[in-house]
């Protein structure tokens, strides 16, 4: 009977506790979607920090950010800075006093994300196109809205494996993007990394960076036509850099239909190319989904809300992933 | 005696009993707190361990990218210099040679390699190549422009190296590699005291070819790690490795930590033996452990401080108590601490002062109730005895009343017997007043008759007298008439005298009195004829006279003799009223007697009904004395058990005084 008392006065106080904490909370929710609804609009304010829209990715990536922050009727300012770190630091930690509720940010440099975290105070930052490190990244706080740059590489060497028979030997040539990159390491890694799965031996005829670059990509396989070795396929990490490598195989007379070239991306040339028969595959990375992806996670986020509910988020709370779609001669014309 | 064992055992008992409390309380704490502790810190050291591996591998792998980056760097500035001064061949030796020595990791210089087959070294460096496009590094270093490490293989001079490779960029026609020899010694140097961490240590694999190339047991270096190896420490690596898992995991009871090295395929593996990490934790809950014993004792000296500091004074309380069970008041208590038995010790002092006054005056009250007690003793005593007699009396009350009771009986059945012969008298002259009532009925009638015929004498007289009255009127209206007579005679003459002066005058009168002398002659005439007729009714009268007179006298005579009857009957009508008055008395002299006799007879009804009532109450009082009588026994019987109580009274009031007697005070 005592303990029954005591077992009811502590469910009682536990019952209590939770209705004062959800009041309490209730009308903290209230009174921040009040606050915001007052700075203008029901999703709160989103200010958008890009660094530039001279890659086609990036231009596509920016314009379908804020088109959805339109669609989706939030405030969407968006700045460029250029690769100015410093401007973008000021425009993050002077966020919160604007009335901003949070932050989509393509950092100049995805290293600086500790800074950025730090001068965006309690806002929310969503990084786009440049990864920081996992470990820079707080569930339902700090977070990215990207695509897993592993898959790309993955759907390229299976691609080729497939459209080749799973041939036991390669002579393969990997032209990455920018040294040291996020995206040209695991671009790289998961093309190496399937083909050895997958029990084929490759070796590596020409394994170099070409910076993003079609004509860095085009230079850098002349050298390579110089060494005097033979290739069957060209993994690019992406499609500036294949169109380059298709310019060096027309240019060295070499048959593109037998030497396969593979991009990511899909850019309106890529595309373009594979309906002409030149390249063979490109990884679509899906700008405008992942623009949405962003947006809804700056709202969600911005109400004080979680990842959780937004497609593509991992279990870790840290990242919202929009799959990358393979696109090759087939398919093409979906993407054009 | 033995209550005295008793309480020094009690006394015993506070200390040993608070120890027996909280020992155990205090040990289940400790016990609580060492297991929590120590599982916590078994975690959190587990983490630690992890974290210190982890954080220790990173180190090494950031130490291994640095110096790898560093030498890339370097050889990265002199390809960048040879490519950009767009150097001859002559020139380019003499690029070499100022470089040479100058990296103290690469012994052997920068070195180029033509696709024509010629080499070019520095001049002192030792580094030789006979077959330039049939080498590893020309094969490596044909594959990028960017400089970078390709796999581990061994020179010519035997030696571990792996090769920073790359095609110079200049613009020229002719394919010239440049490379530069890194000695895996210095990695595995690098590698193997570059460990952070205690008892930890780490190994670097080649992912291409899964080639060890540093490890703390030399014998393993350019070895290949495979999963069927014989150490199934190798073996789990490989095998984790080729599953991509680089979490940090258990294998063959070691922690193992992988840590990719960046701008390479290569893997750095740390490790460390379960048992290193296990022995903190064991140490730790040791130390935990030997914390929690001591505490423990800590705990009780404290507690025994404790208890006898603050039993202390309650020891003297406690004597102080014991004495004053035994009666003694006269203690008095110490209460100079300030705690709760300082308080305890004033609050004694308190109750020992109102005991004091409270036995003092409970003493006082005995000695009255005492007192009082006897005299109630007394008193019930003469209660008793007073209540004996008046039992006595009530019993004699009884008797007597019995005799009463008896006795109204007895005039109560009298009573109703005479109540019995007046009513029969009253039947008796019921019958007599009826007899009675007869005779005067009898006798009014006779009177009644009597009285009848007086009537009829007395209306004979007066018809008699009315006779005679009458025969008196017709004498005077005879006389009248004999009056009137006379005076119609002398009317007559004068008339006839008046006639005869009229015819005279009616003579002188002439003719005219012809007629009234006629008148006056016949008035004359009848005047004659009236005095003639007045003459006749004057004899006639006479003679009624005469005859009147007569009749008179004849009625006088009849009048005489009817007085005479109606006095004889007047005398019988007084007898009749005599006889009938008579009667009468006695008639009402018998009605007297008989409402007499009725009252009598009411008298003795109500006698006899009052006599059985009597009766009755004598019962009742009869029944009451009899109850009275046993009350009377009751009482006492009663004041005998008062007389008992109040002598008990006395008794017990004597026994309180005895006891308050022992009180000291």
């Amino acid at each position: 009977m005592p303990k029954n008392r005591l077992f009811n006065r502590i469910f009682a106080c536990v019952l209590t506790g939770a209705l004062v904490i959800g009041a309490l909370s209730g009308c903290g929710s209230k009174a921040s979607s009040g606050a915001s609804s007052g700075s203008g609009s029901g999703g709160g304010k989103i200010l958008f920090i890009m660094t530039d829209v001279e890659d086609t990715f990036r231009k596509t990536l920016s314009d379908a950010v804020v088109s959805a922050g339109k669609s989706k009727g939030v405030t969407l300012d968006m700045v460029e800075t250029g690769s100015d770190i410093q401007q973008q630091v000021d425009l993050v930690a002077s966020a919160k006093s604007k009335g901003y509720t949070a932050i989509i940010l393509r950092a100049a440099d995805a290293s600086t994300a500790p800074q950025m975290n730090v001068s965006a105070g309690d806002l929310p930052i969503i990084y786009v196109n440049s990864e920081p490190s996992i470990d820079h990244l707080t569930q339902d706080k700090y977070i990215y809205v990207g695509s897993d740059e592993y898959e790309p590489g993955k759907y390229q060497a299976e691609f080729v494996l497939k459209k080749l028979g799973n041939p036991k030997s390669l002579n393969v040539i990997i032209f990455g993007g920018e040294k040291g990159h996020p995206a040209t390491v695991l671009r790289t890694k998961s093309v190496k990394d399937t083909l050895k799965k997958n029990g084929c031996k490759a070796n590596y005829v020409f394994l170099d960076t070409a910076n993003w670059s079609d004509t860095e990509a085009l230079e850098k396989f002349r050298i390579f036509m110089k060494t005097g070795q033979s290739v069957d396929v060209i993994f690019c990490n992406n499609d500036t850099m294949a169109l380059g490598t298709i310019e060096g195989l027309k240019e060295y007379g070499l048959d593109y239909t037998k030497i396969l070239v593979c991009g990511v991306d899909a850019t309106a040339d890529a595309c373009a190319s594979i309906a002409a028969g030149e390249m063979a595959f490109t990884a679509f990375q899906n700008a405008k989904g992942q623009a949405e992806a962003a947006v809804e996670a700056a709202m969600v986020l911005g109400n004080g809300g979680s990842i959780s509910t937004v497609e593509g988020s991992t279990s870790d709370g840290k990242y919202v992933y929009v799959p990358f779609e393979a696109v090759d001669a087939s398919n093409v014309s979906k993407y054009r | 005696m033995s209550e005295k064992t008793e309480k020094k055992r009690k006394v015993r008992s506070i200390s040993s009993k608070l120890l027996l409390l909280i020992v155990p309380l205090v040990v289940a704490t400790v016990l609580i707190l060492v297991t929590v502790a120590s599982s916590l810190s078994k975690s959190r050291m587990s983490a630690m361990a992890q974290e210190t591996l982890e954080s220790s591998i990173s180190n090494q792998a950031d130490n291994i990218e640095a110096w790898m980056n560093q030498n890339l760097t370097f050889f990265g500035t002199v390809k960048h210099f040879i490519e950009t001064q767009e150097v001859t061949y002559s020139k380019l030796r003499i690029i070499l040679d100022s470089y040479y020595g100058y990296n103290s990791s690469s012994p052997d210089g920068i070195y180029i390699g033509t696709n024509e087959g010629k080499l070019y070294t520095a001049s002192e460096s030792s580094f030789y190549e006979p077959d330039v496009q049939g080498s590893t590094w020309y094969k490596q270093g044909i594959t990028r422009v960017d400089l970078a490490f390709g796999t581990a293989y061994t020179n010519n001079k035997g030696e571990m190296v792996v090769s920073a490779t790359g095609i110079i960029n200049d613009g020229q026609d002719d394919l010239k590699v440049m490379g530069a020899d890194l000695p895996l010694d210095e990695i595995t140097t690098i590698v193997n005291s570059g460990v952070k961490m205690q008892d930890a240590h780490a190994f670097l694999v080649d992912t291409n070819d899964y080639t060890i190339l540093a490890h703390p047991d030399a014998a393993l270096i350019s070895t290949n790690l495979s999963e069927s190896s014989a150490d199934p420490l190798l073996a789990g690596v490989a095998r984790a490795i080729n599953s991509g898992n680089s979490k940090t995991q258990t294998i063959a009871d070691n922690m193992v930590a992988f840590a990719d090295i960046s701008g390479t395929d290569w893997v750095l593996v740390s490790y460390i033996p379960d048992s290193v990490i296990l022995a903190d934790i064991q140490q730790m809950g040791n130390l935990l452990f030997v914390i929690g014993v001591v505490a423990v004792i800590i705990t009780v000296i404290g507690i025994l401080t404790v208890v006898r500091r603050v039993v202390a004074p309650l020891a003297h309380i406690t004597e102080n108590i014991t004495a004053m069970s035994e009666g003694d008041f006269t203690i008095s208590v110490d209460s100079s601490s300030n705690d709760e038995i300082g308080l305890m010790g004033s609050k004694v002092t308190e109750f020992v002062a109102s005991m004091r006054n409270m036995i003092s005056s409970i003493s006082q009250e005995s000695e009255k109730l005492k007192e009082e007690s006897d005299n109630s003793d007394m008193v019930s005593k003469s209660m008793f005895e007073a209540s004996q007699s008046q039992a006595e009396a009530m019993k004699q009350l009884n008797e007597t009343v019995d005799q009463l009771a008896t006795a109204v009986n007895d005039i109560a059945q009298n009573a109703t017997t005479l109540a019995t012969v007046v009513a029969d008298t009253r039947e008796n002259s019921d019958k007599a007043y009826d007899s009675m009532k007869e005779t005067v009925e009898i006798s009014q009638k006779g009177r009644d008759d009597m009285e009848k015929l007086s009537f009829a004498m007395s209306g004979i007289e007066n018809a008699n007298n009315e006779l005679v009255e009458s025969i008196n009127k017709v004498g005077a209206a005879s006389e009248e008439i004999t009056n009137i007579v006379g005076m119609i005679g002398e009317i007559a003459e004068e008339t006839n005298l008046l006639s005869l002066n009229a015819s005279i005058e009616a003579a002188r009168a002439g003719e005219a009195g012809k007629g009234f002398a006629v008148v006056a002659t016949q008035i004359g005439k009848l005047a004659q004829t009236s005095a003639e007729s007045a003459q006749n009714i004057s004899n006639l009268i006479d003679e009624v006279h005469k005859l009147i007179g007569n009749a008179v006298g004849q009625a006088n005579a009849s009048a005489e003799s009817i007085r005479e009857n109606s006095e004889l009957i007047g005398v019988a009508v007084d007898t009749f009223d005599k006889i009938y008055t008579n009667i009468q008395a006695s008639n009402e002299l018998i009605e007297a007697m008989i409402e007499d006799v009725q009252k009598v007879d009411d008298v003795a009804t109500n006698v006899a009904a009052i006599s059985e009532e009597q009766a009755a109450s004598a019962d009742e009082i009869l029944a009451t004395s009899e109850n009275m009588v046993e009350m009377a026994n009751d009482i006492t019987s009663h004041s005998q058990n008062v007389a008992d109580n109040s002598l008990e009274l006395a008794g017990t009031s004597q026994t309180l005084t005895s006891y308050v007697q022992k009180f000291k005070i």
